[in-house]
C-alpha cells in the first residue's frame, strides 16, 4: 500500500516536473518565435502606414493613418506583371535544370564506383564555396567575349539564358551533394535487383531512382527556388536591359535615389515575397520529409 | 550634306519648333538643326526611376523625337544599381547615351576608353555654357565627354520659421565663431544644432569637404583627393579637430540616422540646422508647399579668412556617350539636343503627377533665372559667392577609394573621435595600396 502511495507520489512528481520543464522549452520556443516573427509584423505594420505621417513624426509615433496605399502604389511603381514574368523566366528553367543536371552527377558519383567518383563529388561541393563576388569579373568577361565572338553581343549577357546557365552552375554543386547523400541512403539492393533485371543506366536513373528521390527533389526545389529567387547580384551585374531583369530589382524602382520610402518599400517586400510562400506551402510536406528523411540512416 | 538631307533637316527643324510650341527656342533650334542628321534609332540609359526625373526624360525624349523622328529606347535603372554597375555596363552592351556625373567620376571611365568624345557637341552647343562647365566636362586628355544637365549646392539649411521663433538672423552667421555661438544658443534650448547622418557613410563626406575647403583651401582638397597631398598632414587633423567642435551640437545618433533622418529633425523643427545638398527640398515640397518656402539655404560659414567662403561642393548631373554603344553618332546628337537650350526647355516644361512644373536648376546659362523660385534663387546666390566648385568627395576622387575607404573611415571617426591619428594614417596607408589606374 505504502509502495503504491509511494509510487503515485514519484509519478506526481515526476509529471510536475515534465510540466516545468514543458512550460520552459515552451517559453524558450516562445521567444525565439517572437524574434523571427517580428521583423515579419514590423514589416507588414510599416508597409501600412504612409511615408508622409512617419516623415511628419517619427517611426515610433501612433499612426494618424493606416490603409493599403502603399500596395496600390508599389503594385503600379513596380510593374509587376512583367517583373514577375522575367523571375519566372529564370527561375523556373534555372531550377529544373539544376535539379535534372544534379541528380544526375548525384546518381552517377554514388551509383557507381569509378576511380575519380570522390573527386568528382569534392569538385562540385567545393565549386559552391566560391562566393559569387569573386568570380563574377571572369563569368562577364566570358560572357562578353563569347558574345563579340559569335557576333551576337546579346547572347548570354543580357539575356534571360545566361543568368540561369549562372544559377545552374552555381547551385549544382549543393544540389548534387544534398542529392548524392540521400541517394546513399537507398538501400544498394534496390539497385542491384534492377540492374540483375536487365536496367540499362538511363531506365535505372529515371525509372528507378528518380521516383524514390522525390522529396529529396521537392525539398531542394523549394530551397532553389527561394535562392534564385532571391537573386539581385547575378541579374545586376549579366545584365544591362532593366526590363529584362527580375523582381529583385523592381523592388530598387521602389526606391529613390535619395529618398527611401521605407513604408512603400514594406509592401513592395511582402508582395515580393508572396510566391516564394506559395511554393513552400504547396511542396510543404515534401519539404519536411525531404528534410528529415535519411537523417535516420544507421 | 546632300540637298536631301538638307530638306529632311529643315522641315524636322520646322516641324520641332511647331510641336515644342515653345517661343524661345524656336531661335536656338534653327541654329542646332543645322547640324542634325537622321542618325536613327538609339537607347538612353536613366540613373534614376524617381517621378521627377524621369517625367523630365520623358518629356525631353519626347521632343527629341518630335523634331528628329529618331526613335529612343528608355532603359531606366534605380540610382545605386546603376552607379555599382557601372563599369560592367560600360564594358558590355550600353545604351547609346546614359545619365552621369561630372568631373572625376567622368574622367575616371573616359581613361579607360569607355566614353565617346564629345567635342564635337560642345563645339555647337559650348558657347550657352560658362567655363567651369566645360572644365568638369572634360577628361584628362583635353576632350570633353560629359553634357551638363543642373547642379545643385551643399550648404547650410534651416527653416526660415524657426530662425525667426530663435530670433537668428541668418546673415548675422557667416564665421566660425558666430555659428558656434549659434550652436550653442539652439543647444541651450534642447535643439539638435547640427543634423547629421551618417550610415549611409557618404552623408558626412560633405561635411570633410566643406571644412577641409573652409580651413584648407580649394587647392590643398582637391590635391588631398587626388592623391598629391597626404591623408597624414596636420592639415588634415585641423579638419577634424574643427569638425569635433560640431559634435556637441550633433543628434547624438549619426551613425543610426540616413540622411533623411537627419532632414526630418529638420523637418520636424528638432534641429536648427543641417549640412546638405539642396536636391532634398523636394523631400519639403512633396511634405507640403508652406515646408518648401520655409526652406532656407546659405554658405558654411568661414573658418580661415585667408580662403573665407570661396568653395562649394555642388555636384553637376548631365549625360555621357557610351564608346562600346551602337550608334555613338545617335547618342551625341541626342546630348547636342539635350545640352541647347531647346532640350533645356523642354525638361523644364515637364510636369510631375500633380501638374506642377519640377523645379531644376540648369548648367545652360540660357535658362531665365528670373523663373527661379525663392529657394532657388537662394541656392544660385550661395554658388555665386564661390569662386571654386567642386563635386562632392565621392566624385572627386577614385570610386574605389572614396566609398570603400573614406565613408567608414569617418564612420569609424564618428565612433571614436579621438582616433584621428590612427584614421588618417589608415586612408594614407590604403591610398598608397590602392592597385595604379589602368
Amino acid at each position: 500500500m505504502s509502495i503504491d502511495l509511494e509510487l503515485q507520489q514519484a509519478a506526481i512528481k515526476y509529471k510536475n516536473k515534465q510540466k516545468v520543464k514543458d512550460r520552459f522549452i515552451s517559453a524558450f520556443i516562445g521567444v525565439f518565435a517572437i524574434v523571427w516573427i517580428f521583423p515579419i509584423v514590423w514589416t507588414i505594420w510599416t508597409s501600412l502606414r504612409p511615408y508622409k505621417d512617419v516623415r511628419a513624426h517619427g517611426v515610433f509615433s501612433m499612426p494618424k493613418t493606416l490603409n493599403l496605399d502603399n500596395y496600390t502604389e508599389a503594385i503600379s511603381r513596380m510593374d509587376l506583371p512583367l517583373y514577375f514574368w522575367n523571375t519566372a523566366a529564370i527561375t523556373i528553367p534555372a531550377v529544373f535544370l539544376t535539379l535534372f543536371f544534379g541528380s544526375l552527377i548525384a546518381f552517377v558519383v554514388s551509383r557507381y564506383s569509378f576511380k575519380w567518383n570522390v573527386s568528382l563529388l569534392l569538385l562540385f561541393t567545393a565549386g559552391n564555396l566560391l562566393p559569387a563576388q569573386l568570380v563574377f569579373i571572369p563569368v562577364f568577361k566570358m560572357y562578353i567575349t563569347l558574345g563579340k565572338a559569335v557576333g551576337m553581343p546579346r547572347i548570354l549577357y543580357d539575356s534571360p539564358w545566361g543568368v540561369v546557365l549562372i544559377h545552374v552552375a552555381f547551385q549544382m554543386g549543393f544540389a548534387t551533394f544534398v542529392l548524392s547523400s540521400y541517394m546513399k541512403t537507398v538501400p544498394k539492393e534496390i539497385s542491384e535487383s534492377a540492374m540483375v533485371d536487365g536496367a540499362s543506366v538511363f531506365v535505372h536513373y529515371s525509372k528507378v531512382m528518380l521516383p524514390l528521390l522525390r522529396p529529396a527533389l521537392a525539398s531542394l526545389g523549394v530551397l532553389m527556388t527561394t535562392w534564385i529567387y532571391n537573386d539581385f547580384f547575378w541579374a545586376l551585374v549579366l545584365m544591362s536591359t532593366d526590363s529584362k531583369r527580375p523582381i529583385t530589382s523592381a523592388l530598387g524602382r521602389l526606391q529613390g535615389e535619395f529618398v527611401t520610402d521605407y513604408n512603400l518599400l514594406a509592401a513592395g517586400a511582402t508582395i515580393a515575397a508572396l510566391p516564394t510562400l506559395i511554393v513552400f506551402f504547396v511542396l510543404r510536406k515534401q519539404f519536411v520529409s525531404g528534410l528529415t528523411l535519411g537523417s535516420t540512416k544507421g | 550634306m546632300s540637298d536631301l538631307n538638307n530638306g529632311i533637316s529643315r522641315r524636322s527643324v520646322l516641324k520641332g519648333a511647331a510641336v515644342g510650341g515653345l517661343g524661345l527656342a524656336a531661335g536656338g533650334s534653327l541654329l542646332a538643326g543645322c547640324g542634325s542628321k537622321a542618325t536613327g534609332p538609339l537607347a538612353y540609359g536613366a540613373r534614376s526611376v524617381d517621378a521627377g526625373p524621369t517625367a523630365q526624360n520623358e518629356a525631353l525624349i519626347a521632343a527629341y523625337t518630335a523634331k528628329t523622328k529618331n526613335e529612343v529606347k528608355y532603359n531606366a535603372t534605380e540610382s545605386n544599381a546603376f552607379q555599382n554597375n557601372l563599369s560592367q555596363y560600360l564594358q558590355g552592351t550600353p545604351d547609346d547615351t546614359f545619365e552621369w556625373m561630372a568631373g572625376y567620376r567622368m574622367q575616371f571611365f573616359a581613361e579607360q576608353g569607355l566614353l565617346a568624345d564629345l567635342t564635337g557637341v560642345w563645339d555647337s552647343i559650348g558657347d550657352q555654357y560658362s567655363e567651369s562647365y566645360k572644365i568638369a566636362s572634360t577628361g584628362l586628355d583635353g576632350k570633353q565627354y560629359f553634357v551638363p544637365k543642373s547642379w545643385y549646392p551643399w550648404g547650410l539649411h534651416f527653416r526660415k520659421s524657426m530662425f525667426q521663433d530663435l530670433g537668428l538672423n541668418a546673415d548675422n552667421v557667416t564665421n566660425w565663431d558666430e555659428y558656434l555661438k549659434m550652436l550653442d544658443g539652439m543647444k541651450k534650448k534642447g535643439l539638435v544644432g547640427f543634423a547629421a547622418g551618417d550610415k549611409g557613410g557618404w552623408e558626412a563626406m560633405g561635411t570633410f569637404d566643406i571644412i577641409n575647403a573652409r580651413v584648407n583651401g580649394y587647392q590643398f582638397h582637391v590635391d588631398l583627393l587626388a592623391g598629391r597631398e597626404k591623408w597624414t598632414d596636420a592639415k588634415v587633423t585641423d579638419v577634424f579637430t574643427h569638425w569635433a567642435q560640431l559634435l556637441p551640437y550633433m543628434n547624438p545618433n549619426v551613425l543610426d540616422l540616413e540622411w533623411d533622418g537627419a532632414m526630418q529633425l529638420l523637418l520636424q523643427k528638432k534641429a536648427g540646422s543641417m549640412l546638405m545638398g539642396s536636391w532634398f527640398g523636394g523631400n519639403f515640397k512633396e511634405q507640403s508647399d508652406a515646408d518648401y518656402a520655409d526652406l532656407s539655404i546659405i554658405p558654411f560659414p568661414e573658418i580661415n579668412p585667408e580662403h573665407g567662403r570661396d568653395t562649394i561642393d555642388a555636384p553637376i548631373d548631365g549625360w555621357c556617350v557610351a564608346a562600346n554603344g551602337t550608334n555613338n553618332d545617335g547618342g551625341a546628337d541626342f546630348l547636342k539636343f539635350a545640352g541647347d537650350m531647346e532640350g533645356v526647355n523642354a525638361t523644364l516644361a515637364a510636369k510631375d503627377k500633380d501638374g506642377k512644373l519640377i523645379p531644376m536648376t540648369s548648367a545652360n546659362s540660357g535658362q531665365d533665372t528670373a523663373s527661379y523660385d525663392p529657394f532657388q534663387k537662394e541656392q544660385l546666390a550661395v554658388m555665386a559667392e564661390a569662386k571654386y566648385i567642386t563635386q562632392f568627395l565621392d566624385r572627386d576622387t577614385r570610386p574605389d577609394f572614396a566609398g570603400p575607404v573614406v565613408g567608414p573611415a569617418i564612420q569609424s571617426w564618428f565612433k571614436n573621435p579621438k582616433d584621428v591619428a590612427k584614421i588618417q594614417d589608415t586612408l594614407q596607408k590604403q591610398w598608397e595600396a590602392l592597385p595604379p589606374l589602368a
